[in-house]
């Protein structure tokens, strides 16, 4: 034994990570070049055809509006990618999502529309036996906070129900979570159905419309709480009330600013008018060119080098204008609702659109206000996610309850504990989207989230979740809903291709991320 | 090597495990004393498992008692058992291969900035410990981060025997921790056992089917069989063939010759 084996160690066999090894072994790094690839590819197809730039920003994809709309649709999957990917972590699947969320939806509007009661049926005996109701709660006017909570209340409900099941029964998630997929779609469409009936209706409808705007009440001095754009909407001489009472320093700043934005409609109306003027002039040079009649191309060219319009003249701030730019600065007096619905980093876009001069639109208004909110709880969740999946005892949980269920048990770790937890985080998420919609566009729909619940899993894989669970990251599973969002916009923007064609992008790319992720889970195995 | 002979650190006393109409074990009485590697070998079915399982906490015996430290102890789970200081490697070693040494040193023990699921995990700390552990007996990591799967057997096996002792195993129960590994590998995982011996607060009760491994490391020897006790002895009370007879059930070595010939 005494050869030169001997000072050869076992440890020696694992080569030193060099830089990019530890890079190139992390499991993101393949949907993070994917993303990079639809970035790039979004960027330059979306810059109008006949133009030329380097710059990815100068299309559609990426101008203010693009990237709002974008954003919004990819922080909306993050949010229900995050519940469904740590639940596979866990090595569980959640698949009643969808219906999570057009349940958690209905159950919201209809809460702000019509109230909260509680009724109890019994039977009653008296002049023979029948069933009588007996209300105990009824609250009519609910704060959007409170209608959250119930709507929390029923959701964290059935997110335990399924996870009890689960982990009670041995049964396979899949087939407990289908339950809840076909159940809770049908509870929404009956609900909706009969809270909806009106006299002269068989059934209603299955959607909630007529909520009020709720994130844009304000609080309006001498009109009370009232909705922004009814507001706005108030006759000439209640605005110029407004107006009166404002101090002077918020007037000379808007002033400022609307001198500012209908400059910048009057020159670009002028833009349009020039443009429209000189193009009969130019197709007349075409032709004249086109004929060889030399002498008449000269005449058109000079008369387009002297070609000019009279520019348009900026419109004149009135005060009712005041009013109403000075309305649309009002904080919501309904925090909460604004908190899901609304927009968040205003100040920058205006300071985009003020100062950057990059925020405009082609008729010289601001483009987009600012972020949608549920770019904001994305992030708020992704980064509690992360720290608690990378750096607390219950990350540790997770992953090794799906890594290897038997060695956590025997290790003491609390593996039913930590599924049925992450079976009700999944069902928070979904009502969390459910929020951010609701409060958003104020209506409700029994079929919203339809299909929610695989493309959440689909984010989740093409992140790098192994689907037999124990391996992935938030990171990944927020690149993933990135890759997801991105390809529908890229993919519309190609020009000559069916939009459709990104869903077999996705395809591909699921089942490619698949197969990457099912390699690096067996070659850390050590079985490849 | 015995440093205090007289006092067995975990003693059973006419252990019985009926399961039904079942007998598994049939009044086993054990004594393994600290800094000693006990053999307990004997035939599948001999009852071996099921005397490791009521030593761990699995279940209990329908009669008899555990003494540890002298004192009579009852265990109504796993965990009782290891918090009496009864450590248990299994042969699956209850490892998470996904996740790195660390991770799985202190899995389910995980030390964390403040008391909850969700306070943040002390890492430098655990990746030290986990470190000076493991290099205790005997193998140096270069990387706490590695992740379990890519590590050899024998290195597993030294994880999961580190991480027994550091949570307060008085008594080690290996249960074949050589059957799966390639004939280096056994090597190193006896030199890992021999170097916690060489601690002498331990003891260490090795299950195994491995005569030669028993004989290399081993300072007492119990043989079972059919759920019984069939003969017991330190290394130097038994010799040459002794051991392979009891092993295979007290069968004389002729016997089974005869059996053989058809």
């Amino acid at each position: 034994m005494e050869n030169s084996a001997v000072s050869r160690k076992e440890t020696d066999r694992l080569d030193a990570k060099s830089f990019f090894g530890v890079i190139f072994a992390r499991p993101e790094i393949g949907p993070i070049g994917v993303m990079l690839l639809l970035f790039g590819m979004l960027g330059y197809f979306s810059i109008p055809a006949g133009e030329f730039s380097w710059n990815p920003f100068a299309g559609e994809g990426f101008n203010a509006l693009g990237i709002r709309n974008n954003l919004k649709v990819i922080s909306q999957l993050s949010i229900i990618a995050l519940g469904a990917g740590l639940l596979i972590v866990a090595g569980e699947f959640d698949l009643s999502i969808g219906s999570m969320i057009g349940f958690a939806g209905a159950c919201m509007a209809m809460i702000l529309r019509w109230g909260f009661t509680i009724i109890v049926p019994y039977v009653s005996f008296a002049g023979g036996p029948h069933i009588e109701f007996i209300t105990l709660i009824h609250i009519s006017d609910i704060s959007p906070i409170g209608a959250i909570l119930i709507t929390l209340c029923f959701t964290l409900f059935f997110g335990w129900l399924q996870g009890f099941i689960v982990v009670k029964s041995g049964l396979p998630s899949f087939i407990v979570t289908l339950g809840g997929l076909f159940f809770l779609r049908g509870l929404t469409e009956v609900s909706l159905r009969s809270f909806n009936h009106r006299p002269d209706q068989v059934k209603g409808a299955t959607t909630v419309t007529e909520i009020p705007d709720i994130k844009n009440i304000i609080e309006v001095p001498g009109y009370g709480e009232i909705e922004r754009e009814a507001a706005k909407a108030l006759p000439e001489k209640d605005l110029v009330g407004i107006f009166d009472a404002l101090p002077a320093s918020t007037v000379a700043d808007l002033t400022e600013k609307l001198n500012y934005t209908y400059q910048r409609v009057a020159d670009a109306k002028t833009d349009i008018m020039a443009s429209r003027g000189v193009k009969p002039l130019e197709r007349a040079l075409e032709n004249a060119v086109e004929s060889g009649n030399t002498q008449m191309a000269d005449t058109i060219r000079d008369k387009i080098a002297t070609f000019s319009i009279e520019p348009v003249v900026a419109k004149s701030v009135s005060q009712a204008d005041v009013a109403r730019a000075y309305l649309d600065t009002v904080f919501s007096a309904r925090p909460v609702a604004n908190f899901f619905g609304g927009d968040i980093l205003e100040p920058f876009f205006d300071w985009l659109y003020f100062s950057v001069d990059w925020n405009t639109n082609n008729f010289g208004n601001q483009f987009a206000q600012g972020l949608y909110s549920c770019v904001m709880i994305a992030l708020i969740l992704a980064l509690a996610c992360h720290i608690v999946l990378s750096r607390t005892q219950a990350g540790n949980w997770i992953y090794s309850t799906g890594g290897n269920l038997q060695a956590a048990k025997a290790n003491g770790v609390p593996t039913d504990k930590v599924k049925v937890c992450l079976f009700i985080f999944s069902a928070f998420c979904a009502t969390i989207f459910a929020a951010c919609q609701v409060f958003e566009v104020n209506t409700a729909d029994a079929a919203r989230g339809n299909l929610k619940e695989l493309e959440a899993i689909a984010a989740a894989v093409i992140g790098g979740i192994v689907m037999t669970g124990g391996f992935g990251t938030v990171l990944g599973i927020v690149v993933g809903a990135f890759i997801f969002g991105l390809a529908k916009e890229a993919f519309f923007y190609i020009p000559g291709i069916d939009g459709s064609f990104y869903r077999v992008f996705l395809g591909l790319v699921i089942v490619a991320s698949a197969l990457l992720n099912e390699n690096i889970r067996k070659r850390i195995m050590g079985t490849i | 090597m015995s440093a205090n002979a007289s006092k067995p650190l975990i003693e059973t006393r006419n252990l019985v495990k009926k399961f039904g109409s079942f007998t598994a074990l049939n009044g086993v009485s054990l004594k393994v004393y600290s800094g000693e590697v006990h053999a307990l070998l004997g035939d599948n079915g001999a009852g071996k498992s099921t005397l490791i399982k009521i030593l761990s906490g699995v279940f209990p015996p329908t009669s008899g008692e555990i003494a540890v430290e002298g004192e009579v102890v009852s265990f109504a789970s796993p965990r009782n058992a290891t918090e009496a200081g009864i450590g248990t490697v299994y042969q699956d070693l209850a490892l998470n291969p996904l996740t790195s040494v660390t991770r799985n040193f202190f899995l389910g023990r995980e030390l964390t900035r403040f008391k909850s699921p969700f306070g943040l995990l002390k890492m430098g700390e655990m990746h030290q410990i986990a470190m000076q552990e493991m290099k205790k007996i005997g193998i140096t990591i270069s990387d706490p981060e590695q992740a379990v799967g890519t590590m050899s057997g024998g290195q597993r096996q030294t994880l999961a025997i580190a991480r027994a002792i550091y949570f307060g195993a008085k008594v080690l129960i290996l249960d074949e921790p050589t059957s799966a590994l390639g004939q280096k590998q056994q090597m190193e995982v006896l030199k890992t056992i021999r170097r916690v011996q060489k601690l002498g607060n331990i003891a260490i009760i090795l299950i195994t089917h491995n005569e030669i491994h028993a004989r290399l490391i081993a300072d007492r020897f119990t043989f079972l069989s059919l759920g019984e006790v069939i003969g017991e002895g330190t290394s130097k009370d038994l010799e040459g063939d002794d051991i392979k007879r009891l092993m295979a059930g007290g069968a004389k070595i002729g016997d089974l010759a005869k059996e053989l010939a058809i």
